[in-house]
């Protein structure tokens, strides 16, 4: 029970100050020996004990008397439990009951607690009520179909488990609002069975139920929860002795009121390496940076413990270590050509740490197909290679996934059949009478540019260039810069699974004074990662994301592990074994992706490998199910349908019980109070009134 | 002796010796104020009374017969000793004392002079005590006296009484007619005392009640209020003085004034003793009374 007005209450202390004054105002403890009481006893009340309460019940009637009248004032309410209440109604009902099992859920036991509230409302239905029971996380199942077979719903809420991933309560109320527009019945009621984590209503988006539809929230959150969960791991690293040395800091979120000492292991594949104390202040983030170790193997799996609490999946972060490897790049240059041709770019791309490159530097006569072997890119520097034997070993080469890059200037004069190229080539353009060309476009959304956007990342406008080809790409072809009188002076073009990009002037000075710009080598990076589709490894993975066969194949591919993969992604089989031991076939014809349902590592084997480790994946679940904050379910329906409910935390309410005023003044308990109140006091009277006329009586 | 007249109790207090307290109180009295409550054959004429069928003719006054033409016999006081008995009450109201004496040394001050005073006219004396039970009974004789004075001295308030069925109790021992003293408190309503004391009556005893009390309980001179707990039974109650007092006293006076005609009307003297007035006014009073009770008969 509430009250609307429980200031009210205060008047009631007044009742007790005369009864606590007649308590207190006792004869003093003096005790006078007398030889007997016996007239004492016979002298009339009022003298001796007038301070002793006389009539008990008529007090208590005066007193009931006025504590009705003050409740009545105090305006009471009772809460009302909705699902009783929507069970009271006639009528056979359409009900949805929505059950979140998402991995917030496990904190703790809301998850038990939502299965009984669950199973309550199977509880509840009568035989001509049916149900569907749908659960939802960032996903919707519709577990059990509408049936009125009260032994399947609570088989499927037993049956139900909680899951990995994160917490969405848009696609729940579009499911509802989907289920109730098929229904055909006239009540249809909605349970909304969750923690109601803050982080899972992100989408503003509402739902329109129909009319009579009603959605009952039935909150098992608690006030007040402690978690601690590990959000991340950082790596560092760093070459020693020709070794990668790897340092990893693990941050920690403590999400509870009390400051939280606990023990970090780092576990690199299954055996403890490193072992730190952690106090993480309350509603605060702390760090646990470990001893550098060096990292020896690729696919090394990492787990970083942080103790053990309510909600135990957010304690462990799984993730992957490899160690960093360069980008292969093959340098084809003329025969003539002399020995700081490539000196620049070589000398650029060996600055570059992430990724590093390893430059290998070709007259291009000596250049067979084999020298392909193992590399991210090819740099063409203007040679003749596109019309030389190893043009077909090229197309092979990019069609496949690898880079090219190539330097369209004097000596380049291939012919304009050439896949390879994008474009139809021309003679050189001189400038030398205008002092120079500068850059007049720039395409800064390509990743390339991209970086360059921002004028304090630098600026492209005092670059000159005095000679140039003329190429005229193709309507397929992406120019991604041109010079001020508008010729191409980048083109990228797409061929198989690689990428091409052709650069109208020369990279050694002779033509221009690009590489000694400060520009040229942080654009070289971005264009030599951007043909070998270099991306950062990732260490892991969140719960729900797709994972597609073709990220361990370029990874392994470009490690130079999968030498035969010669295929398309889409004919290569992979066997994905995931953290709950199940084995997946994706690739051969069938999915090439994989979702990622579980915490834990996936691991990969690809055709081939043979005794390799296998490639694996490190999943966790969304850290945001961590921040265990909830909605107030009135502010959610109110978001969600538009309409006002009051519901609080850990109690379930009706959506139309709407605001306290609007129940109490639908119960009107204060009334009968009242009315009580008036009753006792009459009785009191009559009854003290007839008292007294006894006593006169009797004295 | 005459001085000893008007000693006060507390002075009386101070001596130690019952039998000499009860010589300096009674000795200077005028001696056998009472009489022997027998009419037998003594040579002193008490009274005529109608013959009846079956008296000794010898006993006819010839001479009113004579004047009268009607027979009148003559009776005379008995001659003999008469028995006189204390029935003491020691339960623990008579410890009470507001000052000085309590009521139980005032009692015992005053059985020990009665005894005296019987014994000096050689009356059998014997003494009973009580208080929820018997606590001595001494059978009279005239050569209880030692006895009785022990008995008192022996006396003390210690226990809770019951006055009604002790005394019921006690009548059971008197077969001869005596003369009873009985000293109390009496804390009971006066038509339950008098009913108590019926069996004494019936039995021929000529009964004396000294109702013993204290100064305090008479004028109840307390202003504080207070808790008062009964000696007898332990109980306490709550207690105003300032608007009980008057009530109190009222009572009392009723409860007093009660036992004393009740008493009268059986043929019982009343004595009320304050313990705070002397000792031998008090037996003054008694034996005033008892002179004029005897000239009437």
């Amino acid at each position: 029970m509430s009250f609307l007005a429980p200031l009210f209450f205060v008047g009631l202390a007044a009742l007790a100050i005369p009864v606590f004054v007649h308590l207190i105002q006792r004869e003093r403890r003096t005790v006078v020996p007398f030889p007997s009481l016996m007239f004492i006893r016979r002298i009339p009340y009022q003298s001796v004990e007038r301070r002793r309460i006389h009539n008990w019940p008529l007090l208590l009637v005066r007193a009931a008397a006025l504590a009705l009248i003050v409740a009545a004032f105090a305006r009471p309410f009772f809460h009302e439990d909705p699902v009783k209440a929507a069970a009271a109604a006639t009528g056979a009902r359409d009900v949805v009951i929505l059950l979140d099992h998402s991995a917030s859920m496990a904190y703790g036991n809301h998850w038990t607690r939502a299965q009984e509230e669950a199973r309550r409302i199977v509880g509840t239905l009568d035989a001509n009520d049916r149900a569907t029971l749908v659960l939802f996380d960032d996903r919707v199942e519709e577990a059990v179909r509408a049936t009125p077979d009260r032994g399947a719903l609570t088989a499927g809420i037993n049956a139900a488990a909680v899951t990995a991933h994160a917490t969405r309560y848009a696609p729940a109320l579009r499911e509802v609002e989907s289920l109730f527009g098929r229904s055909d019945r006239a009540r249809k009621e909605a349970f909304f069975i969750s923690d109601f984590q803050k982080s899972g209503w992100a989408e503003q988006e509402q739902v329109r139920l129909p009319p009579g539809a009603t959605i009952t929230p039935v909150s098992v959150a608690d006030l007040e929860t402690a978690d601690l969960a590990v959000t991340g791991v950082g790596v560092a690293r760093a070459s020693f002795s020709g070794e990668e040395r790897v340092t990893l800091t693990a941050s920690l979120v403590n999400r509870g009121g009390e400051p939280v000492h606990v023990p970090v292991v780092l576990e690199i594949d299954g055996r403890a390496v490193g072992t730190k104390e952690a106090t993480v202040p309350p509603r605060g983030s702390s760090a646990v940076t470990f001893d550098t170790f060096t990292l020896a193997e690729a696919n090394a799996r990492g787990v970083i413990h942080a103790g053990k609490d309510a909600l135990p999946a957010d304690n462990d972060f799984y993730f992957v270590l490899s160690p960093s490897r360069p980008l292969s790049v093959l340098v084809l240059q003329p025969n003539d050509a002399s020995a700081d041709a490539s000196l620049y770019l070589a000398t650029g791309l060996r600055l570059s740490q992430a990724p590093p490159f390893t430059v290998e530097t070709m007259a291009e006569s000596r250049a067979t197909p084999a020298s392909l072997n193992g590399r991210a890119l090819v740099v063409v520097n203007d040679a003749t290679a596109l019309s030389s034997p190893m043009a077909s070993a090229l197309q092979r080469f990019v069609t496949q996934g690898g880079g090219l890059f190539l330097v369209v200037a004097n000596n380049t004069s291939m012919g304009n059949g050439s896949p390879l190229l994008p474009g139809t080539l021309s003679g050189p353009v001189d400038r030398l009478s205008t002092r120079g060309g500068t850059l007049g476009y720039l395409d800064y959304s390509h990743p390339i540019f991209e970086a360059f956007k921002d004028p304090r990342n630098g600026s492209f406008a005092d670059i000159r260039f005095l000679r140039y080809r003329t190429l005229a790409p193709a309507p397929t072809d992406h120019v991604l810069a041109r010079y001020d009188d508008g010729a191409a002076a980048m083109v990228e073009r797409k061929v198989g699974s690689g990428r091409v990009i052709a650069f109208t002037s020369t990279i050694d000075g002779d033509w221009n004074d690009y590489p000694k710009h400060g520009m040229f080598v942080p654009v070289i990076h971005e264009t030599m990662k951007y043909l070998a589709q270099y991306t950062e490894p990732q260490a892991w993975y969140t719960v729900g994301r797709m994972f597609d066969i073709a990220t361990p194949i370029a990874a392994m591919v470009q490690q130079g592990q999968v030498s035969g993969a010669s295929g398309a992604a889409r004919d290569t089989a992979a066997v994905v074994v995931t953290p709950g031991g199940q084995q997946v076939t994706i690739g051969g014809g069938g999915s090439t992706s994989i979702a990622l349902d579980e915490a834990g590592f996936y691991a990969v084997r690809l055709p081939g490998m043979a005794a390799a480790r296998p490639y694996i994946v490190a999943v966790n679940m969304d850290r945001n199910e961590s921040d265990l904050v909830a909605l107030a379910p009135a502010e959610f329906i109110a978001s969600a349908t538009g309409q006002t409910a009051t519901v609080a935390a850990g109690e379930s309410y009706d959506r139309n019980a709407s605001t306290p005023e609007d129940v109490e003044k639908r119960q009107s308990i204060w009334w009968y109070l009242l009315v009580a109140g008036l009753a006792a006091l009459l009785i009191e009277t009559a009854w003290s009134n007839r008292l007294s006329r006894h006593a006169k009586r009797a004295s | 002796m005459a001085g000893a007249r008007f000693v006060d109790p507390h002075v009386l207090a101070r001596i130690q010796d019952l039998e000499l307290l009860a010589r300096t109180v009674v000795d200077g009295f005028i001696n056998g104020l009472h009489r022997a409550p027998y009419f037998g054959a003594s040579v002193d004429f008490a009274e005529h009374r109608g013959y009846v069928a079956g008296d000794d003719i010898r006993r006819v006054d010839w001479r009113i017969y004579a004047r009268t033409d009607r027979y009148f016999v003559k009776q005379y006081e008995a001659d003999t000793n008469a028995n006189f008995a204390v029935l003491l009450d020691v339960s623990k109201s008579m410890g009470f004392a507001s000052s000085g004496v309590s009521k139980l040394e005032y009692a015992k001050y005053l059985a020990a002079c009665l005894g005296y005073l019987s014994y000096r006219q050689r009356d059998r004396v014997g003494i009973t005590t009580f208080d929820e039970d018997i606590v001595a009974y001494v059978p009279p004789s005239a050569k209880h006296f030692n006895v009785l004075l022990h008995t008192l001295d022996r006396a003390t308030a210690e226990r809770p009484g019951r006055l009604l069925p002790m005394l019921r109790l006690a009548a059971e021992h008197f077969k001869r007619r005596s003369i009873v003293a009985l000293i109390s408190d009496l804390y009971e309503t006066p038509d339950d005392i008098l009913d108590a004391l019926k069996p004494y009556s019936f039995l021929g005893n000529d009964l004396v009640v000294f109702h013993v009390l204290d100064p305090a309980e008479i004028t109840f001179p307390y202003t504080d209020a207070s808790r008062f707990q009964d000696l007898e039974t332990g109980e306490d109650a709550p207690v105003v003085p300032e608007v009980f007092a008057e009530q109190y006293r009222a009572m009392i006076r009723e409860h007093i004034e009660a036992l004393r005609s009740k008493c009268s009307e059986s043929r019982i003297d009343y004595v009320l003793i304050d313990t705070s007035k002397p000792l031998d006014e008090a037996l003054f009073q008694y034996l005033g009374n008892r002179e004029r009770l005897m000239r009437v008969r």
